[in-house]
């Protein structure tokens, strides 16, 4: 009883020893469970407690341990299809739990029905879609011999253009599209732009329907467009009209 | 070889982590005869023993995710959880085999005796010298909780002693341990 009464950080390790000793009173039991969870301090004090005695562990005559003992471990874990190889066999067992499993058949009744209502609207729109599909198409080529926009000309006799790269627009002036189809009547304008970016409707009301070998370009005009109705500036690029498969 | 087979447990439990069952059956070849020993020291029947190590397994299984090897070695793990099952059966379902006759004088054999326990710790293990730094008694004391289970009362009747003198001293005792292990 002369023993130096032991300090709080004492008491706390003798708690852990005494925890990992099984020790604890029962009523004690919850509160040191919680204190595991929750109290880095003490779970590592309980930790390094087991590693300290565990040597004796080490002292146990090894006992046999018997298939009938695993075949009882493995009915306890429930069903997993029959082990052929190794590692393989993890994943039948979670397919069975998938296959068990109410919340996934309630997702997976969910998700069907989010498919087909989806496919509904998706039926309607590729319908729409059908109609937009280019039967001719035009790469306009830079003189660098760089891709800088793609005309499209559609069945029902509508075309666009789309920007590849962006043109540097200087103010007051912008960017005329003409086609050529017939060099006996020249070029014709399809299109007036002020700034290049994205997609434009061309112009092509009153011209024949675009054929094969067709020229698209895009020329630098005044601000409202060329003067006399032909290209006047320099040509920014350009390109033929093909098929489109 | 403790350092590979305590890898080796490392490994074994991040594998049941992924499902992989063939691995749970690694670790049982490699650990289930020593568990079914400890279980059994504490425990005493074989059959209870048994019981204690198929639920650790089916722990092991199902909690293999929650392990992680910074907080400590897999095997130190399993018999973590193994020891924790067995004391629950020793104490919290205290079952009729035990109401009987005192833990620990029953099936007694000179492999179960305290002292005996400690000359069979590795000459290296710090554990061995800083019980043997313990006078006798409490030598003893400490080696029949942890490897037999016995609790504050069983040591009280078994060495003759008050409950709450018992536990004070064994107190001081594991303070000491402390010490000399750091």
């Amino acid at each position: 009883m002369n023993d130096p009464v032991p300090t709080s950080e004492e008491e706390k390790d003798v708690l852990a020893a005494e925890y990992v000793l099984g020790l604890v009173e029962a009523v004690d039991m919850p509160r040191l469970e919680t204190m595991m969870e929750t109290d880095a301090d003490f779970a590592r004090r309980v930790g390094a407690w087991r590693q300290r005695l565990g040597a004796l562990d080490e002292t146990v005559p090894g006992g046999q341990a018997g298939d009938a003992l695993w075949s009882r471990i493995e009915t306890a874990l429930g069903p997993s299809v029959a082990p052929r190889a190794g590692r393989v066999e993890a994943r039948p067992s979670r397919w069975m739990a998938l296959w068990d499993s109410l919340p996934f058949w309630r997702g997976a009744g969910f998700a069907a029905a989010a498919a087909a209502l989806l496919l509904a609207f998706g039926m309607g729109y590729f319908m729409q879609q059908a109609n937009r599909q280019p039967v001719l198409v035009a790469v306009l080529m830079t003189d660098q011999n760089e891709a800088a926009a793609v005309v499209r000309a559609f069945a029902d006799g509508r075309a666009e253009l789309q920007t590849i790269k962006p043109i540097a627009i200087p103010s007051g002036r912008a960017v005329e599209i003409w086609t050529l189809w017939d060099r006996a009547i020249g070029p014709k304008s399809i299109g007036l732009i002020q700034s290049v970016s994205g997609k434009i409707d061309l112009r092509l009301d009153g011209l024949p329907r675009p054929t094969a070998g067709q020229l698209f370009e895009m020329t630098l005009e005044p601000a409202t467009g060329s003067p006399i109705g032909r290209p006047t500036g320099p040509i920014l690029n350009k390109g033929n009209a093909a098929v489109a498969l | 070889m403790t350092t590979r087979v305590a890898i080796d447990c490392d490994d074994l439990i991040r594998a049941c982590a992924l499902g992989d069952r063939s691995a749970l059956r690694a670790l049982y070849e490699l650990e289930a005869s020593r568990m079914i020993g400890v279980a059994q020291r504490l425990l005493r029947r074989r059959a209870l023993a048994e019981e204690a190590v198929q639920d650790t397994f089916v722990s092991i299984w199902h909690k293999a995710s929650t392990f992680d090897a910074a907080r400590g070695a897999g095997r130190t793990w399993v018999y973590a959880i193994l020891r924790h099952r067995a004391l629950n059966m020793l104490r919290g379902e205290r079952r009729l085999e035990f109401s009987d006759a005192p833990i620990g004088e029953e099936q007694a054999s000179e492999d179960d005796d305290p002292e005996t326990i400690v000359t069979q710790l590795s000459d290296k293990a710090a554990l061995r010298r800083c019980l043997q730094g313990l006078a006798a008694d409490r030598r003893a004391a400490i080696v029949l909780a942890y490897v037999h289970g016995l609790s504050h009362s069983d040591l009280a009747s078994k060495l003759g002693m008050p409950l709450g003198t018992v536990k004070s001293w064994l107190r001081r005792s594991l303070i000491s341990l402390r010490e000399c292990m750091g």
